[in-house]
């Protein structure tokens, strides 16, 4: 796709930033034209700084969050404080973030790097779902919080893992949902009210 | 702006900007449509919950000229599939429901039947033993809807009414359907299917009881799931992406 009028330095640049999730056609042409607009150390500061990022970030060796190159392990994994017997399994980095600034949950994790997709392309070979059976085999975790997104494909990434898992003895559980803490009932709507029955807990 | 409104399945759906989502739904009044929903995934979006993949849904959307995507207003859940998220087996065939729909209907061709074929295909995956005739059924109310039913009752070419030969039957999977004995080599991709196996594709293109009294453990059933297969992969000229995930042990 060349973009009439352009030359061809711009054209790379556009169709690099095009390539970004989110960015389309319209979005990319802006954002080149605010980057050639910029003051150039603006500029050259974010292509520095996605160089660094990628050269020195790649994933934990255990549990596949980002990790400093120079450390095989992540900073949640090297922490003595971390209960190793529980892990956390998210679908990506970004839901693990989110969990720790909630500080509620003291156990490791682990990171599918994608969800089960299949008319994506996205088929169990494409997660590190090898890698987490070969953590439950090593025979320290006790407990999986299946912790993928409340929604079919994330649905579909639980039953995956507990297919997979299921005869390993380890515990395999699903994070509770619901209703949201501080809402009224008045406002919930029906699947909210359906899943808060279905995983009430004795008082 | 005039509106549509009209029940909905999603089949597709992608993340677009911050909050957004554009998804592939197959609605019954409307057939399939493209549409983009602005803010969707914003936690206190009212459309959370509707545009679920598998999900059914009540959809309101403003549609736009023809080469651009709808604009979704409203997507309210009405019916979730259960099975769908308790076991794998039922889940691919689940997403082989969606991908069937993506692929073979146009934009904008509503075919109501097969909105009402999906939904009771997806209700009822949750039975072992009758999911995979359910989807062989799902693939024959494809076919129907689509006008591209096999001839199953006389020959597709000529119609003359087809004597099986042997046990053996012609079985044209471009021409659709079962051939005579002077018709067969005229017509390319030919297979030979046995009585058994057209008697099983009969029963379950058929609207009674009869499907469900097959022997699943018969050949016929075996090879007619393979043959009616070949013919979804030569209408889309390739095979499924699911169809080597179906039948994949989950017990
Ligand atoms: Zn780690
Ligand atoms: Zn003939």
């Amino acid at each position: 796709m060349a973009s009439a009028g352009y030359s061809a330095v711009v054209d790379r640049l556009m169709s690099a930033l095009g390539r970004l999730p989110g960015i389309g056609a319209r979005s990319s042409e802006r954002l080149a034209h605010h980057l050639l607009k910029c003051p150039p150390e603006e500029a050259i500061e974010l292509a520095d700084a996605i160089r660094s990022a990628r050269d020195r970030i790649r994933h934990c060796q255990v549990c596949f969050h980002l990790t400093e190159t120079d450390e095989p392990l992540c900073s949640i994994c090297r922490d003595p404080r971390r209960d190793p017997s529980t892990v956390c399994v998210v679908e990506q980095s970004r839901d693990l973030i989110a969990m720790e600034k909630a500080a509620t949950f003291q156990g490791v994790y682990h990171v599918l790097l994608g969800r089960l997709a299949p008319l994506s392309g996205i088929g169990p070979e494409q997660l590190t779902i090898d890698a987490l059976a070969a953590r439950v085999q090593s025979g320290t975790i006790r407990e999986l919080i299946m912790a993928t997104n409340p929604n079919l494909e994330g649905d579909g990434t639980a039953l995956l893992v507990a297919n997979r898992l299921g005869d390993s003895g380890v515990k395999i559980t699903r994070l509770a949902r619901g209703l949201a803490t501080g809402s009224t009932l008045e406002f919930a709507n029906r699947d909210m009210l359906a899943d808060a029955f279905s995983g009430r807990h004795p008082l | 702006m005039p509106t549509s409104r009209t029940l909905a399945i999603v089949i597709r759906t992608i993340e677009v900007f911050e909050t957004s989502l554009v998804a592939t739904l197959f609605t019954r009044e409307l057939g399939k449509v493209g549409v983009l929903a602005k803010g969707a995934r914003r936690p206190k979006s009212s459309m959370q919950g509707g545009l679920d993949l598998l999900g059914l849904s009540d959809i309101v959307l403003i549609p736009k000229a023809s080469e651009a995507l709808d604009l979704l207003t409203e997507a309210a859940p009405v019916e979730r599939f259960a099975p769908l998220r308790r076991d794998l087996a039922s889940l691919y065939a689940g997403y082989y429901v969606a991908e069937l729909l993506n692929e073979l209907t146009d934009l904008h061709d509503p075919h109501p039947k097969l909105f009402d074929a999906a939904r009771i295909t997806l209700r009822h995956l949750g039975e072992p033993e009758l999911r995979s005739r359910r989807v062989l059924r799902f693939e024959l109310a494809c076919l129907r809807e689509l006008g591209l039913m096999p001839a199953l009752e006389s020959c597709a070419h000529c119609g003359a009414p087809v004597e099986p030969r042997g046990g053996t039957i012609w079985f044209g999977l471009a021409t659709g359907g079962i051939l005579c004995e002077a018709c067969r080599t005229g017509p390319p991709h030919v297979v030979a299917i046995t009585s058994g196996e057209l008697e099983a594709i009969r029963a379950l293109a058929s609207p009674g009881d009869a499907w469900r009294r097959l022997d699943p453990t018969s050949t016929g059933l075996a090879r007619a799931r393979e043959t009616v297969g070949a013919v979804i992969s030569h209408v889309l000229g390739h095979r499924p992406r699911l169809r080597p995930l179906l039948g994949v042990s989950t017990e």
